[in-house]
């Protein structure tokens, strides 16, 4: 089962695995949006718990509002999350947002794809 | 617009001296670079906010009594947005004189997404004859730091009809004396009610509630233990938890536990099938009824309300 959604602020890719979240450029996540970003996502899993691998290489700033929504009313349905990143940017995002918010979920940071999804797959 | 190493670097010393001085509601204009200076400064913005944030309730800085100064941004325009007249304070945030002010569409001093939400806003809010909301704008200094904050927006209008001002305003906190050196004359103190601190907190106290705090948050939908075990498995005794906790976090442990709890049931009612039933049971509480109960008194509304 493939299935895929877009919305202003990022491309949902979802297959039996795993859902893949493509954050799109240009745009700065606010409370608003990041509300936006989770409706979508919980639309699309229909209450299925499953690993989440969210591209982040385009952000260039999620506020501390969408920071605080993304880690608590966000991370449901959620069994693992990976963030792919590009240093330095999207590193210091990464960074800041774990260091700062308790994860209920294992939650890891990666620059290469390969190693983001052999931590999903590692998940059980 | 130079954007070379050397004038990044100035900005972001700029904003540093600003947080020095206890400002910290300015932020850096992001770039679409991704380079390491971009990173400094996306780093600065999101610490920034972090500390900004602590010094809501008493912080981890026990700022208790610390007296918030209140600076407020003000503006007078007419109906086609250009400024009439300003405040001492707004010409210091911009760190503009008012002369550079006066006379000058509102659209000069902010962000390009600011201006596009003025031109698009403020055309329906002018229809009416009075009109009053709030709009996040964000403004620019004239050192290049940026200044975003909710804004009331208010449209006055004479009995006859004859005229139309347009009020802008917002306040900003300020950990220290905002501008000049004279003493604040108002001052708002965050804290209610605690007069003393009630603890003495060391750092490995601090370190100690806040593991406390992520605990709570990674077991939402767990039964907590009794604060006198759980200060036994922290080390420590169930006073300086109970009251640290409060200090540290403004509220109290069980509040904060269903707060939290609660947040979450929010987005479960609104984006997914479950019954309330199951949410309840999902989030950690102990029946329906006491779902229903907490929810509405901190949302204002049922549960069954918002799903509509």
């Amino acid at each position: 089962m493939k299935k895929s959604h877009e919305n202003k602020y990022a491309i949902y890719l979802l297959t039996d695995e795993l859902l893949h979240i493509i954050y799109k450029k240009d745009h700065c996540i606010d409370l608003k949006a990041a509300q936006l970003i989770v409706r979508d996502r919980m639309t699309l899993q229909n209450g299925r718990e499953m690993p989440v691998l969210c591209d982040i290489r385009e952000v260039r700033r999620v506020n501390k509002p969408a920071r605080d929504y993304l880690a608590l009313e966000g991370s449901q349905w959620v069994k693992a999350l990976a963030f792919l990143i590009d240093p330095p940017v999207t590193d210091v995002i990464s960074s800041i947002y774990l260091w700062t918010h308790a994860q209920s979920v294992p939650t890891r940071s990666f620059a290469k794809k390969s190693e983001a999804l052999a931590f999903l797959k590692s998940i059980k | 617009m130079p954007n070379n190493d050397d004038f990044r670097v100035k900005r972001i010393q700029r904003m540093l001296l600003e947080m020095a001085r206890g400002n910290f509601f300015y932020s850096l204009e992001p770039t679409h670079k991704n380079d390491n200076v971009a990173s400094l400064v996306v780093m600065l913005n999101m610490v920034n906010e972090e500390i900004r944030a602590s010094f809501i309730h008493q912080g981890f800085a026990n700022a208790h009594n610390t007296p918030q100064c209140i600076i407020q941004l003000s503006f007078l325009m007419d109906t086609y947005g250009t400024i009439e007249m300003v405040t001492n304070s707004t010409c210091s945030l911009l760190s503009t004189l008012p002369k550079e002010i006066i006379g000058k569409p509102i659209t000069d001093f902010m962000t390009e997404g600011s201006q596009k939400v003025w031109a698009k806003k403020m055309v329906k809010h002018l229809k009416r004859e009075r009109s009053e909301t709030v709009q996040f704008l964000e403004f620019i200094s004239k050192d290049g730091l940026l200044l975003g904050k909710d804004c009331h927006i208010s449209v006055f209008r004479s009995l006859d009809g004859s005229g139309q001002k347009i009020l802008l305003d917002t306040v900003f906190f300020s950990k220290g004396e905002p501008f000049g050196t004279e003493l604040p004359k108002k001052t708002l103190k965050v804290t209610k009610g605690i007069k003393e601190p009630k603890v003495t907190l060391t750092p490995e106290d601090i370190e100690m509630i806040r593991d406390v705090h992520d605990m709570i948050i990674n077991n939402l939908d767990r039964d907590l233990p009794l604060l006198k075990d759980l200060a036994l498995q922290m080390g420590t005794n169930e006073y300086k938890l109970k009251y640290g906790f409060k200090q540290l976090y403004g509220t109290t442990i069980f509040r904060f536990l269903t707060h939290e709890r609660l947040r979450k049931t929010k987005t479960l009612i609104q984006h997914s099938n479950l019954s309330l039933k199951e949410i309840a049971h999902l989030t950690g509480f102990k029946s329906a009824a006491h779902f229903s109960r907490a929810f509405r008194d901190k949302y204002g509304k049922s549960p069954s309300d918002l799903r509509g």
